[in-house]
Formats: C-alpha cells, structure tokens, sequence
C-alpha cells in the first residue's frame, strides 16, 4: 500500500512537508492504516482555530525507517468541536489531546479528557483566537504613545479624560476587543 | 560529520579559550541604530511581547524660507529593550522601515538581576559593533 492509496488521494506538498486532509468521520481509521505504512512515531497532535471555518487537528507522524515524515489534518465546525480520539491507536496521543481540549475547546470521542495545564476551574479556552487575554487589558500597553511622547503625555491625558476635556481615540493592542479595558 | 561531533569541537574549542563560532545570522542581541530611527513607534506596536519602551518629544524647527512652514520633528528621549521579556522573534527588526534596529550576534548578556536585562539606549547603540554587512541586493 501507498499512502495515496490509504488516503484516498494523492497528499500534497507544502514547503516539502507532505500534508494530507482527512475526513473527520475517518480520522482514527486512517491513521491506523497510515501507522501501519511506517508512520509508527507519534510526533505531535495541536490544533488550529481557522475562526468561521472551524478547527483543524493537525498530526505529525514520523517514520523511523525510511526517515520521512507526514503530516494529517482533520476539520471540525465551531459549533460541533469534536474529532475521534487517536488513544487506540497511539497510548501518547492522550496527552496531546489533553492539551487540545483544554486549550481549544475540543471534544476527543471516546477520551475523557482529564484537565492537563490550566487550574482548575478555569473558564474559557486560551488558544481559541476569540479568547481575551487580560493581562493584556489590564498591562499598560508601549505602543499607545504615538510618536512624540512620553510617559508623561499620556499621563497628562488620562488626567485630562477624568475631568472631561480629552479625547483622542488611542491605538489599542491587537487582542483587546473595543470596550475592554481601564474606564476612559 | 554528525551534529553531536560538531558540537563536541565546539565546546571543546570554547573550553580551550577560543570565541564562539557562530553561525551566519546568529541572533545574538538586538542593535539600534538610533540615527536611523523616526521614532514612528512600528516596532514597539508590533513587538509581541510590549518589550520595547519608547519615549519621544516633538520639536519645531523654523521654517527655512520665507514662505515655508515651520516643521515637527519626534526626538527619542529614551529606547530600551526588556531582553528578559524578549523571545527572539525578530518582528521589531523586520518591520522597523528605517533599518534602525539589527541583529547583532553578540550574545553574552547573562546577567544576575532581572533589571539589569533591560537594555538602554546606550547599551543598543554598543551591540552595533559587530552586526555583519548587509548581503548586497539582488540585481
Ligand atoms: S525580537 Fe520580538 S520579542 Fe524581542 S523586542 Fe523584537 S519584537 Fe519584541
Ligand atoms: S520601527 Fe524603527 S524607526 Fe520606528 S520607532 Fe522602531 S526603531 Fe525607530
């Protein structure tokens, strides 16, 4: 068997990284198949939030012999953020998978997911791309002086805002959506 | 040759005294050239990391003719570089449009107060020395 023939198509080839997309109904199936080519290593298991187009599970296999590796990737939508669990078929998958879900919010079926990194409790998941950093509402940002000032501007301005007569739009950082932050 | 031996002869030329061999675009520290700087605030924008502080005021300059406009010019009062926030990324080097940022290879900047990793105007301006020549462009 090829991988072709495994996957069903021909995988491409990105900056000489061969990439294959897989059917999430599929996944665990073929990545059993595409294990028992050569592909026996387990490197890594993440994610990527793609915003309106969903999730994608991104999986690099290795294979020690011929030294070659291969990466497989599966989408799932936003609102059903679930992929089969690669447990059965690589034990070290768990932790990867562990990271996911806690980080992106991703359901592995037939893994009960125990909490990996974040404290217990913690609400929302950090890797998702509409997740708000706070620490970056609440540091005070180098960027927001413009060119021409210093500390002392901005402090003068936020004075001024307090008792009402500032009022030039600030840049904001990138991540800290409009309405965040300390009252202006 | 295999990676562990190279790295063997490394460190025993580094035991034995002799400088670091470092590879092409080593990234070291990063360098400023403060000549060269605007003061547009890209990099300190950009850095993900908010480790650039920047500091500026404006000046006027009078106008040179009788007709012209006086003109405002941004001077940097200060320029520091938080290396213990610093990740290397090489953004702010990358999107300073007025090449006054470079990547030096010197690297020793070990240091046993975390304060001390913030680097001053003064200190960027000494990491110039020894940033290499510019690959010359294509034709
Ligand atoms: S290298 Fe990256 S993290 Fe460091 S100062 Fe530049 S932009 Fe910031
Ligand atoms: S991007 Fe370059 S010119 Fe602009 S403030 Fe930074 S160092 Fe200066």
């Amino acid at each position: 068997m090829t991988l072709a023939e495994v996957l069903g198509h021909e995988p491409s080839t990105s900056y000489g990284v061969v990439v294959a997309e897989v059917d999430r109904a599929g996944w665990a199936a073929v990545v059993t198949d595409v294990r028992d080519l050569g592909y026996a290593f387990f490197d890594v298991l993440t994610a990527v939030d793609l915003e309106a187009e969903g999730f994608e599970v991104v999986l690099r296999l290795w294979d020690p012999a011929a030294r070659k590796g291969v990466v497989l990737r599966t989408r799932c939508p936003r609102e059903d953020a679930r992929v089969p669990t690669l447990t059965e078929v690589f034990a070290g998958a768990g932790w990867h998978e562990r990271a996911a879900a806690e980080l992106f919010g991703i359901t592995f079926d037939g893994h009960a997911t125990a909490h990996l990194l974040l404290s217990e409790g913690f609400d929302g998941h950090p890797l998702r791309k509409d997740f708000v950093l706070a620490s970056r509402v609440a540091k005070r940002w180098p960027g927001a002086k413009e060119p021409g000032e210093s500390d002392a501007d901005l402090a003068a301005e936020l004075t001024a805002d307090r008792t009402g007569r500032g009022s030039r739009r600030r840049a904001v950082p990138p991540g800290v959506p409009t309405g965040w932050g300390p009252p202006r | 040759m295999t990676g562990g031996s190279a790295y063997q002869r490394g460190l025993a030329a580094l035991r034995a005294g002799a400088p670091a061999e470092l590879p092409p675009r080593s990234r070291g520290i990063i360098a400023l050239l403060e000549e060269n700087c605007t003061v547009c605030m890209l990099c300190a924008r950009e850095c993900p990391d908010w480790c650039i502080e920047i500091d500026s005021h404006k000046q006027t300059l009078p106008a040179r003719t009788e007709r012209g406009r006086p003109r405002v010019l941004h001077v940097l009062d200060r320029f520091a570089i938080d290396f213990g926030l610093c990740m290397w990324c090489g953004i702010c080097i990358e999107v300073c449009p007025f090449d006054a940022l470079f990547w030096s290879p010197s690297f020793e900047h070990a240091t046993t107060a975390a304060t001390d990793l913030v680097h001053e105007r003064a200190d960027l301006r000494t990491w110039l020395v020894g940033v290499p020549v510019p690959p010359a462009l294509d034709r």
